[in-house]
């Protein structure tokens, strides 16, 4: 008995030697604050989608919590309290479109926890982002029920069902459509923005911007506040940044992963994004390319997680930058989503590389010296 | 001989595909339906207990002879390969004649018979200075092990990637079993090679976590 209250004890008590530097920082605590700043934009999906938006978070973040007590159950060790399974069922439910069958973020949420998660040793063993992991298996699995995007209630007036990056894909893929940029492209195949957006952009270009010269594209209010369909969290990119922001004060995003990320994909979007619509170098339209898909949720709450991003500061901008370019391979030459996901699986897959490459480099100077 | 104690360990747990992962690319080629599976299973099986029993037969006839000398290690398994090809090659033609939609389906993975048995080791087993009961038995455990882990992957395969079992068709039953649940949206995801590759994985996990826990925590963890 007294044994076993010694080992409970010594396990309860790290003794290590001084200097000791006393910090309130945890895993649990960085995993529900992570939660927390993304639900604002939770919060505007589920205005804008409804009750069937909301049903698909709670299902994927049910099932997320049910695979990890199943987990616990198999392996002995309870997890649940770290919020990282909850984080990880958000993220899910986010990555998701409001008209999706139920089955599908149940079922990728329990891909995300017991395959990706709990079958590589649990929380920080798991060398791809189990959300991420989880909706590209949905993807892969489930083409026709991810591309439902489901009614969307407009605050401003009548939204299309359609997403605007897809919209833009389907209008890009007739012949006759060159030479013209995104929102005009999409104006031009007949897509809807709302009244309000109508209203809004005919004020600023006339009181605003007619003097210089200059005027925004219908649509451009409708896609910079989220007031469009996509997915339940990836639409609002203020509210995301608003979340992100707060990561970055509180330091739990560290910001060389999202800054080089979103860099490299302007750069790459803006130099050659328009040679595939005919516009030739330097007219991409990148903007709207970062404000459309889940890039900023991505780049932000995913990419930057710090189980599956490289360790060394040099690693994260490599990391950023293979980021960009997948992404924007995978966006206009490729054919799953906004590529996103594909990417941040993939440079997943090369964290441990560069970890390896980048520690040897580092330390060949000291054992040269030693 | 008697049959050895640990038959059911060494088919279940000790199999190369899942434990040493060899033969991998025509595992994960026919398991994406059953009966494909079974084909390369029986495939396997047969090619590789003949070719156990051909070998043992031919070294004990080489022993008893003049040229026991010449019974060099690299010439015995030149033997062997050329015996489980020769096997596989009757085997291809049968199938052709029996089954031509499987050996149409099972393809370029039909000639790669030869090579699993190799991988498997039970063509060299006859050439191994064993008896011919036990290069036998040893050519049946090894291909009920394969066919056993094939089996396996096929039907998590197909029944979870495309929510279907299909079997042999015989009068009146096209051989396809639909999941009702399944069959009208399967998770595609599972069909996909790296899904076979996944199984594999959890496969190889299973099976060493049944050796683990036979042999004792502590002397695993031993250095």
């Amino acid at each position: 008995m007294a044994e076993k209250s010694d080992q409970r004890a010594s396990e309860a008590l790290l003794v290590t030697p001084a200097p000791h530097v006393g910090i309130r920082s945890s895993s649990a605590r960085k995993s529900w604050l992570v939660a927390a700043s993304l639900l604002p934009a939770a919060a505007w999906g589920v205005m804008l989608f409804g009750v069937p938006a909301l049903l698909v978070l709670i299902v994927s973040i049910g099932a997320s919590l049910v695979s990890e007590v199943l987990s616990s159950l198999l392996f002995r060790r309870f997890t649940l309290n770290d919020g990282s399974a909850f984080l990880t069922g958000l993220l899910v439910g986010l990555l998701m479109p409001s008209g999706v069958p139920l089955y599908v973020p149940a079922a990728a949420s329990a891909f995300a926890i017991l395959v990706v998660k709990q079958s590589f040793g649990g929380l920080g063993r798991n060398w791809m982002n189990p959300a991420m992991a989880g909706v590209l298996f949905a993807m892969l699995s489930w083409s026709g029920a991810m591309s439902n995007w489901g009614a969307a209630q407009g605050i401003l007036g009548n939204v299309t069902s359609l997403p605007p990056l897809e919209a833009l894909r389907a209008a890009l893929a007739a012949p006759e459509v060159t030479g013209r940029a995104p929102l005009a492209v999409l104006a031009g195949a007949g897509y809807r923005f709302s009244n309000g957006d109508a209203s809004i952009i005919a004020w600023i270009n006339s009181r605003l911007l007619a003097p210089l010269g200059a005027a925004l594209q219908p649509g451009s209010f409708d896609v910079l506040v989220g007031h469009v369909s996509g997915r339940i969290g990836e639409i609002s990119a203020p509210l995301l940044l608003l979340g992100a922001g707060f990561l970055l004060h509180r330091r739990i995003v560290r910001w060389q992963v999202p800054v080089s990320y979103l860099a490299s994909f302007l750069m790459l979007a803006w130099i050659f994004g328009g040679l595939g619509a005919g516009r030739g170098w330097l007219a991409g339209g990148p903007v709207f390319h970062v404000l459309s898909g889940s890039l900023i949720l991505g780049a932000f709450f995913i990419a930057s997680d710090p189980v599956t991003s490289p360790l060394s500061e040099k690693g994260r901008w490599i990391y950023g930058l293979e980021l960009g370019a997948l992404t924007f391979f995978m966006r206009y030459f490729g054919t799953l989503g906004d590529g996103v996901a594909v990417s941040i699986v993939l440079a997943n897959c090369t964290v441990p590389l560069l970890d390896r490459w980048l520690q040897h480099r580092e330390a060949a100077p000291l054992r040269e010296a030693s | 001989m008697a049959l050895d104690a640990g038959l059911g360990k060494r088919i279940a747990g000790e199999h190369r595909i899942s434990m040493l992962l060899l033969g991998l690319c025509p595992a994960v080629a026919v398991s994406v339906r059953v009966i494909d599976a079974l084909w390369m299973s029986a495939g396997v099986f047969s090619v590789a207990l003949l070719a156990a029993l051909c070998g043992a037969l031919v070294r004990r006839w080489g022993r008893s002879g003049e040229g026991a000398a010449a019974g060099a290690t690299v010439g015995k398994w030149m033997g062997a390969l050329a015996l489980s090809s020769c096997l596989t090659a009757c085997f291809e033609v049968v199938l052709l004649a029996v089954a031509p939609e499987a050996s149409a389906s099972l393809g370029i993975y039909a000639p790669l018979i030869a090579v699993n048995c190799l991988v498997l080791g039970s063509a060299g087993t006859g050439a191994r200075d064993s008896s011919i009961t036990r290069a036998v038995l040893d050519a049946a455990e090894q291909g009920l092990g394969f066919s056993a882990c094939l089996l396996l992957i096929a039907l998590l395969r197909e029944s979870l990637g495309a929510g279907t079992i299909t079997l042999f068709a015989v009068d009146g039953f096209n051989g396809v079993i639909a999941i009702p649940s399944l069959a009208r949206d399967p998770a595609r995801a599972l069909g996909a090679s790296g899904a076979g590759l996944l199984c594999l994985g959890y496969l190889g996990a299973s099976a060493r976590l049944l050796r683990w826990r036979g042999e004792g925590r502590e002397k695993e963890l031993s250095p």
